[in-house]
């Protein structure tokens, strides 16, 4: 089975390969990258089928290498393969290979293409690793190794200020989380002394209650900035300056989705301390609202959908505090899906509107069929429409709330779910409806629709295998209550009303400023990103710059100070050494000089070109030699 | 009167050192031509004088006798063409005047 | 008899090869040297007949007297524009002098030094057919032979290519 290996090494294979070849070469080797995650997928396809029917949570392979010894105790780097790194990995690889297709297209004659191939390489590489990993360390490793791309990737157009400060913005804002992960691992170890998933899971019973706190809250804490939750949040929508499709990747299927995966992973050791699993409840619910409200008042495409993901990750972080891994993995796969869908066709409509502004889209139905019919599935699957996958995900997720009484829980998904269908009516109706604002509309490329097609397919036949999606992670798949789906069909249907009332009428021009203005305070409070950055920006950026400037200050009278008097020093030391230097030490130097010169034209004379000289003198030499043997020897 | 080995080898040690003096103190490239040719001469000398001496039954000496002949006629031949080439372009072949090297 | 060599000859040969020698670096006329050259030659094919050594006598004499000299003789043809060129300015050299001089002293000590003090020739000797057999088997100098031929073939054709005529 170690087979297995090769799915996260075929596209680190690719990068290692794309990192040492030239600018020029790259661009004609972009056959690599696709290929090698072909072959990733197809051999995850084959693991999948390994691991069917699933059904328990036991590992069908195993291997490990020890990475190093601390304290005695073997540090292993170990990986796994069970039903989630399973379903994982065809996430994640379906994904990939969707988007490197449509980045053939998408990133043609782009000067750096090479170079952003082999970064998505490397991405779906630690994707993949961390999907299979078995040890938290190796997780731990992957995680910021995905986050480098991340940062890579966001600042792909680095010559631009934009991507440069937004790249700048997601590493240190996740870095903040990062920290958690790391006093995490600090006090796992600690109680442990090993990483690896399967003892950390069965000995979290018998943590002293401190512990157990600190580690949960740590990984909580981690999975908040990697997975863009409030108030760890404010990195994501930035996110977007980066390539649409590597946002298609990395900002919306995937490494997101890791901090959802890890929490999953690790929810026992969550569980231990209740109140940790209330904070994870509370801080999914907020971000859920948070989130929706936010994307309604974007006018960017690309931030709707940020904001967007934010709340859907909110979601899964909700059905985590419901202590329910299996319906928060499933709605992370479907999730997967049709916002990486969203994202490619978000891609197709920036290229032909050349814009992201919706206010200046319009009319697009008409000339871009393909590019309508799979955005508007994707967008009805992320509001939640029955018979769309994200019906079914949201669905669950209500159920959970409802099963474990969390009835006011279940209000504010239901309120997040009109929302979100609300936003979503709002970008349907302004990008595809209404007056043209763009001439020369085109449809994208063969290579982009291709994916985007394959991808709506999915999202429109995934929600069906609901119950069987929850038997093989080893949960007990039901299908969806009547009830509860008449509850969230008519939240989803009463926002794609509301929205469909402010933004689809014949009649409406599409004005809003009246309701903004009614709105007041609130309008402006979302239009500011509800003062996130600008508290952060007062609490964390601008006390850090005063003291950096304060620090300078200190250096420039006092240090500065200290440093000219040395200085100063320094200059009348030198002064007296001057003066012996032109008297005694030069005379030495100009001495050698002189001596070196009069050497140096003696010497001259020996190559003076004629043969016979150089003849002479080696002819001389073999006497001496000769002579020197002679008195050695003694004749 | 009768002479040994020791005879030939000082008459090869004189012939070596006048070819040695030629060579090092001529200025035609011609005449240090012949001159290498005194020295290879003096070595062959040498040669046969110790192949009928010290291994009479072998001719071990002969053949590299021989061969040192082989040798020092390809070298004149290359050498003189050499000569040629050169007075051919430079219109001399007095070796202080081909001071090329001088560095 | 032939068991020792006969001191009269040798002497003769040795006197003639010698004077030739110093014939050969004083002359001033090139061409008088290149004679000088022939001499030496010639009596250098005398000793090794001395030496029983008939056949590389024999090839003494048509490479150097035959072959070696001739092409000299025929280049320093070639590089005199006059007849007078060929008399030279004397091209005395202390340095010279000096190091074939202490050349010279240093291998007659060698040769004064060499250990085995051999007067009388031993008997056996191979004959021309043993030689042959030698030089042309492949247990014995074959190979070499056949690189001598190689060598020589190349040197031919360096010959030809740079005494070619050039035009600039």
């Amino acid at each position: 089975m170690d087979w297995i290996l090769a799915i996260p090494a075929l596209p680190t294979l690719s990068f290692a390969l794309l990192l040492v070849m030239s600018r020029q070469v790259r661009m004609r080797m972009l056959w690599l990258p696709v290929a090698s995650i072909f072959g990733s997928l197809i051999l995850s396809i084959v693991a999948f089928a390994q691991v069917w029917p699933g059904g328990s949570e036991e590992a069908i392979w195993h291997a490990g290498w020890e990475f190093a010894e601390l304290a005695g105790k073997p540090v292993d780097l170990s990986v796994a393969l069970d039903p989630v790194a399973a379903v994982m990995l065809l996430v994640v690889t379906i994904v990939g290979a969707a988007v490197q297709v449509y980045s053939l297209g998408y990133m043609h004659r782009e000067e750096r293409e090479g170079w952003y191939f082999a970064v998505l390489s490397l991405f779906t590489a630690a994707m993949l690793m961390l999907v299979l990993s078995d040890s938290l360390l190796l997780t731990f490793m992957m995680w910021e190794m995905m986050g480098l791309c991340s940062y890579l990737l966001i600042g792909f157009w680095f010559e631009n200020e934009g991507p440069r400060k937004a790249s700048q913005k997601a590493f240190l804002t996740t870095r903040v989380g990062d920290l958690g992960f790391l006093i995490a691992l600090f006090a796992i170890w600690g109680v442990v002394g090993s990483f690896s998933y399967e003892e950390v899971l069965h000995t979290v019973g018998d943590w002293p209650a401190a512990v157990a706190a600190v580690a949960g809250f740590g990984l909580l804490w981690a999975a908040m900035g990697k997975s863009a939750q409030v108030p760890l949040q404010v990195w994501l929508p930035d996110a977007m300056a980066g390539p649409t499709p590597a946002s298609a990747l990395i900002h919306a299927a995937t490494m997101v989705a890791a901090g959802v995966y890890v929490v999953a992973r690790m929810l026992p050791v969550l569980m231990v301390t209740p109140w940790i699993m209330q904070t994870t409840l509370v801080v999914g619910l907020t971000t859920a609202l948070l989130g929706g409200l936010l994307a309604a008042v974007q006018h960017d495409v690309k931030k709707v959908l940020a904001y967007s993901t934010i709340s859907q990750l909110g979601l899964m972080f909700v059905a985590l505090g419901a202590a329910n891994a299996e319906v928060a993995l499933f709605h992370l796969t479907t999730h997967a899906f049709f916002k990486s869908l969203l994202f490619l066709g978000a891609g197709v409509i920036i290229h032909a509107a050349h814009t992201q502004d919706m206010r200046f889209m319009g009319g697009l139905r008409r000339h871009m069929p393909i590019t309508t019919v799979t955005f508007t599935i994707g967008s009805l699957a992320l509001a939640a429409v029955f018979p769309l996958s994200g019906f079914f995900s949201k669905d669950e997720i209500v159920a959970t709330l409802l099963h474990e009484h969390h009835y006011v829980s279940a209000g504010v998904v239901l309120l997040a779910s009109l929302v979100t269908a609300f936003y979503v009516a709002r970008m349907l109706f302004r990008v595809f409806t209404g007056p043209e604002q763009t001439k020369h509309l085109s449809e994208g490329h063969m290579s982009m629709l291709a994916p985007m097609s394959v991808l709506a397919f999915i999202t429109l036949v995934l929600g069906f295998a609901s119950p069987t999606f929850a038997n093989f992670l080893g949960g007990h798949g039901v299908w969806p209550d009547p009830f509860v789906a008449a509850i969230s069909m008519t939240s989803a249907g009463a926002g794609l009303a509301l929205g469909w009332w402010f933004y689809g009428r014949r009649s409406a021009v599409v004005n809003t400023a009246i309701w903004k203005r009614r709105l007041g305070y609130a309008y402006d409070a979302l239009a500011q990103k509800l003062y996130f950055d600008a508290v952060y920006d007062h609490v964390f950026i601008r006390p850090f710059m005063l003291g950096a400037t304060l620090l300078a200050v200190f250096d420039m009278r006092r240090l500065d100070g200290f440093v000219n008097l040395v200085a100063a020093t320094w200059v009348r030391i030198c002064t007296i050494s001057w003066r012996v230097d032109v008297t005694a030490i030069d005379g030495v130097v100009n001495g050698v000089a002189s001596a070196a010169k009069g050497t140096g034209s003696w010497m001259r004379g020996l190559q003076n070109g004629v043969i016979q000289r150089y003849q002479r003198l080696v002819l001389g030499a073999v006497i001496v030699l000769v002579l020197v043997v002679f008195m050695v020897k003694g004749v | 009167m009768r002479v040994g080995l020791e005879a030939f080898l000082l008459l090869s040690a004189v012939l070596f050192s006048i070819g040695v003096y030629g060579a090092v103190s001529k200025r035609s490239a011609v005449q240090v031509i012949m001159s290498l040719e005194l020295i290879s001469i003096a070595v062959m000398v040498n040669m046969v004088a110790f192949a009928r001496f010290v291994t009479p039954d072998r001719g071990t000496g002969w053949a590299f006798t021989l061969f040192a002949m082989v040798v020092s006629a390809a070298e004149v031949g290359v050498g003189l063409a050499l000569v040629l080439a050169i007075y051919r372009r430079r219109h001399t072949a007095e070796l202080p005047e081909l001071d090329e090297l001088k560095g | 008899m032939p068991n020792t060599v006969d001191g009269i000859a040798f002497a003769i040969l040795a006197i003639s090869m010698v004077g030739g020698a110093l014939g050969m670096v004083s002359s001033r006329n090139i061409v008088h040297a290149a004679l000088w050259l022939l001499e030496v030659s010639v009596a250098a094919a005398g000793l090794y007949y001395l030496l029983d050594a008939d056949f590389i006598a024999l090839v003494q004499l048509l490479v150097y007297a035959g072959a070696v000299v001739v092409l000299t003789v025929f280049t320093v043809m070639i590089t005199l524009r006059r007849r007078e060129d060929a008399v030279r300015p004397v091209d005395f050299s202390w340095p010279a002098l000096l190091l074939a001089l202490a050349l010279g002293g240093i291998l007659l000590a060698a040769a004064a030094n060499f250990p085995k003090k051999t007067i009388s020739m031993p008997d056996a000797m191979p004959s021309i057919v043993r030689f042959g057999e030698l030089l042309f088997t492949a247990r014995g100098y074959a190979l070499a032979f056949e690189i001598a031929s190689v060598l020589l073939t190349v040197a031919l054709l360096a010959a030809v290519w740079w005494s070619r005529e050039v035009e600039d």
